[in-house]
């Protein structure tokens, strides 16, 4: 029988599947694969990726720290990390073994030079053994003080060039605690790694809920030529939590609302609510349209845009909490915030005149994540005014968390012989319309990384924007008098002088 | 919070401008005294959320029930508009009754509501349900036609209501012969009014093409595909071979749209009872025969293997997951528009 030969440039079969492509065959080396990351958000992560046949055969793990371990209880631990934390569940025992095939510890100190070479050495066995073809993501899941000494002696032991294949890393979050330690960050990766092999990870934009606030604002053709300052009156950003810091006070202390959430979420959520529609979804092109955004914030005027407050005591859901200052390791006289609303405006010909408030807390009434955007009133009400008592304006919000969805307030007649309005809200929850189960927004970004897209992690140019506002605000707040904290009680929406500032310009907070 | 699920209003009826009232009725949970009382006025002025209309249609009580617990699990995912045709091809005096019902669900801590009729009819009016179906739709909603079990191709009711329809589920699993595949394939590929084709068969399938197509993503292993000579599918010792067909067709129909030409062969397996146990898939490259097969593993997963030249590559298990009706209908109601890989796969197994 003649045998056809036809040469393929691409696999016909993988048409109508859910992923365009498999990822390569690759390495992920996690260095602090000891610690809470690791067992709480990857293990799992990646265990459910290779469950619904996202990995590619050959995918393997090198868990990398100083923690004394054999490789079978390494093994072990990583087995007990997905059992406990797995969302899915139970865990299946056939599917772990063919993970856990691929899983090897090296036990090392991050500085420690002749470790690098046993890692080197572990990874050409891979390479060998399971087909790896040199492909290497190197996950940085430790503190970020150790960020600087990975990448340095990823370098010099030259494992971060070795061999053929691609060669990635992920950083995570806190990226930096300023501008110039970010800067000097990215300085110390790029001495190693060029930018298009950087995966910083904010895990907030590989929730469902962000990236269907792209889908909402991209793929519906009404709302984007209302999405300007013509009709909208202003645009409202909450992240509302209702704990407290929890055992995270000693990393608390140092940050403060601003660097825990303004830097990162609140501008992530700003970004993409403020953003031009790109020309396609390409990393860079949905990254340059974000860091447009960033560049065009007017320089803020601290003393009277920016609001900061720290929590007393006080009772949310129910329950009597403790003040900031009263919290574990925090000291007694701590003047960290755990506030921060901020007035910002976008200098663009979208955005111009049109205020947006920004704001998050900790220990608020309700957790809530959203952004808002309020309408100008229309411009002339034809009924009398009794009738239109109360009115409210219309507001269009998308809801981030819980209950991921949107909704929009309208005015509706009162069934009745008399001319009566009201306001009401039109809801859609994403939840009632799919039934599958979000998936991890870790699983989301390993996958990414992995397939080399890096549309949702963050870019190096729009780290060190976000990290110029917050560097603004600090610096603004080192000139002014020691606040006078605390300002807020536990269990209601932050300082007065936020309601005040919202007053100023003749409007109100929402509640979320 | 536990779900509410109650029934707002049941009622019999024969004339489809009662049954229209009623829907509006129990659509808004208004009295139906016509009365507007404060509850009332709250809740006309409340927004609902519908994603479809949903027609299924049952031959007897006994799939009645079966219908009806799938569509209670979906109405919390899918608020709709789902009309139940249990039609009775008796001798019978034509007789028609209605029930009209709302299924209020609060699982989500969100107030989801599915309004339901069931329409109940004997002899020649079963034949002509699809008249009362028309007026009894959501406007501008897609329709989705579900036919449990193999439908009745030559009831007039059936293409009444592909007609209706933008989209037909079945499951080919359940008793499908070649000629009914052949007439599921003409009405997909009908120049009018075609409806696009949804099949759990099919869907069940997805895992099996997942993992074969993913062969062929591994580096080196492109060369392969071009030079595929032949696969086998092995299937349960039942008899039943729709799902191996399929799998069968749908590698012959991806590789003939390249000019490749792939014999299958079919073959039972008598250590299984039903459906498709393994897939071989069979080249000839420059480095020697390969052989690449996925495997049915006890315990619901699937295992690959590839072999190139007498070496063996890192195999791996993944899980395959059986779904359950309501999961693979509730995924057959979010895909849009025609499925031009089914209707290859469907045509290649029938050549």
């Amino acid at each position: 029988m003649a045998q056809a030969v036809t040469t393929l440039t691409q696999n016909v079969l993988r048409e109508g599947l859910i992923l365009p492509r498999t990822p390569d065959p690759a390495v992920m080396v996690i260095f602090g694969a000891s610690g809470d990351l690791t067992a709480r958000k990857l293990m799992p992560a990646l265990y459910n990726l290779a469950l619904n046949r996202y990995l590619p055969s050959g995918f393997s793990v090198i868990g990398v720290a100083d923690t004394a371990l054999s490789e079978a209880d390494f093994k072990a631990n990583m087995a007990e990390a997905v059992r406990k934390f797995s969302r899915t569940q139970p865990v299946d025992h056939a599917v772990w073994q063919s993970v856990a095939e691929g899983i090897a510890y090296v036990r090392m100190p991050f500085d420690d030079q002749d470790g690098y070479g046993r890692l080197a050495a572990e990874l050409e066995r891979m390479d060998r053994e399971r087909g790896t073809n040199g492909n290497r993501v190197f996950y940085f899941a430790t503190a970020p003080q150790f960020f600087p000494v990975i990448v340095e002696r990823l370098g010099a032991s030259g494992i971060a060039r070795a061999g053929e294949g691609w060669k990635r890393v992920v950083v995570e979050k806190p990226f930096g605690h300023d501008l110039k330690s970010a800067q000097a960050l990215n300085q110390a990766i790029h001495a190693v790694f060029s930018e298009k092999q950087v995966y910083r990870i904010d895990h907030y934009l590989g929730k469902e809920t962000v990236q269907n606030v792209l889908v909402f604002r991209f793929a519906n053709g009404i709302f984007e030529p209302i999405w300007n300052r013509r009709y909208v009156d202003h645009i409202q950003i909450t992240v509302a939590e209702d704990i407290g810091i929890g055992r995270r006070g000693k990393y608390y202390e140092t940050a403060g609302a601003l660097r825990d959430i303004f830097q990162n979420h609140l501008l992530q959520l700003l970004s993409i609510a403020a953003m031009e529609a790109p020309a396609n979804f390409d990393a860079d092109t949905v990254r340059d349209e974000k860091v447009k955004v960033l560049k065009s914030i007017h320089p803020i005027d601290v003393a009277n845009d920016v609001i900061h407050g720290q929590y007393g005591p006080g009772w949310v859901g129910g329950q009597q909490v403790p003040g900031y200052r009263q919290e574990q390791n925090v000291s007694p006289t701590s003047t960290t915030e755990t506030y921060v609303a901020v007035r910002l405006r976008i200098d663009n010909w979208r955005w111009a005149d049109t205020p947006i408030y920004l704001r998050t807390g900790k220990r608020l009434p309700s957790r809530a994540s959203e952004i808002a955007i309020q309408f100008k009133n229309a411009p002339h009400l034809p009924f009398a005014k009794t009738a239109v008592q109360d009115l409210n304006p219309n507001v269009l919000v998308m809801r981030i968390q819980p209950h991921e969805g949107a909704s929009l307030k309208i005015a509706a007649k009162i069934p009745g012989p008399v001319m009566r309005l009201r306001t009401v809200n039109m809801d859609f929850f994403y939840g009632s319309s799919f039934l599958i189960e979000s998936p991890d927004a870790y699983e989301r970004l390993v996958l990414d990384c992995l397939l080399g897209d890096p549309t949702l992690f963050a870019r190096e140019d729009e780290v060190e924007r976000a990290w110029g506002l917050a560097d603004t605000i600090e610096t603004g707040w080192a000139t002014q008098p020691p606040p006078n904290f605390p300002n807020y009680a536990a269990g209601t929406w932050g300082p007065e002088a936020a309601d005040a500032l919202m007053e100023r310009d003749g409007r109100r907070w929402r509640r979320p | 919070m536990s779900g509410e699920h109650g029934e707002l209003s049941t009622r019999t009826f024969v004339d489809v401008h009662a049954i229209q009232d009623e829907l509006e009725q129990v659509r808004w949970g208004l009295h139906d005294d016509g009365e507007f009382s404060e509850a009332a006025e709250h809740a006309a002025a409340e927004a609902r959320a519908s994603v479809l209309n949903l027609i299924t249609v049952v031959g007897s009580e006994r799939q009645l029930t079966q219908v009806s617990h799938v569509l209670d699990a979906l109405s919390i995912t899918n608020p709709s508009r789902t009309l139940i045709l249990l039609a009775q091809h008796d001798r019978s005096t034509g007789k028609l009754e209605a029930e009209v019902s709302a299924q209020t669900r609060t699982e989500t801590g969100h107030r989801v509501t599915t309004e339901r009729v069931l329409l109940h009819a004997h002899g020649e009016v079963a034949t002509h349900l699809a008249s009362m179906v028309t007026s009894l739709l959501i406007p501008d909603l897609p329709v989705v036609l579900w036919w449990p079990g193999r439908p009745g191709f030559d009831n007039p009711l059936f293409d009444d209501l592909c007609e209706l329809g933008d989209r037909l589920v079945v499951d080919t699993d359940e008793g499908f012969e070649t000629p009914d595949l052949r007439r599921l394939l003409e009405v997909a590929r009908r120049e009018h009014a075609s409806a696009s084709i949804g099949d759990f068969n099919w869907a069940r399938l997805m895992p099996w093409r997942h993992l074969a197509a993913q062969f062929f993503d591994m580096p080196g292993m492109l060369v392969h595909l071009g030079r595929i000579h032949g696969v086998a599918v092995y299937h349960g010792r039942d008899g039943s071979t729709t799902q191996a067909r399929l799998l069968g067709g749908w590698i012959q129909g991806r590789m003939a749209s390249v000019g490749v030409d792939v014999p299958v062969e079919l073959r039972p397996d008598d250590g299984f009872e039903h459906g498709v146990c393994r897939f071989l898939i069979y080249s000839r490259g420059e480095d020697g025969q390969a052989r690449f097969s996925i495997s049915y593993q006890r315990g619901g997963r699937l295992s690959t293997e590839i072999r190139v030249d007498d070496q063996d590559f890192v195999d791996r298990t993944v899980r395959m997951g059986r779904r359950s009706a309501e999961e693979l209908l509730a995924t057959e109601l979010t895909l849009p528009g025609h499925d031009v890989l089914f209707e290859e796969a469907l045509a290649a197994s029938l050549r």
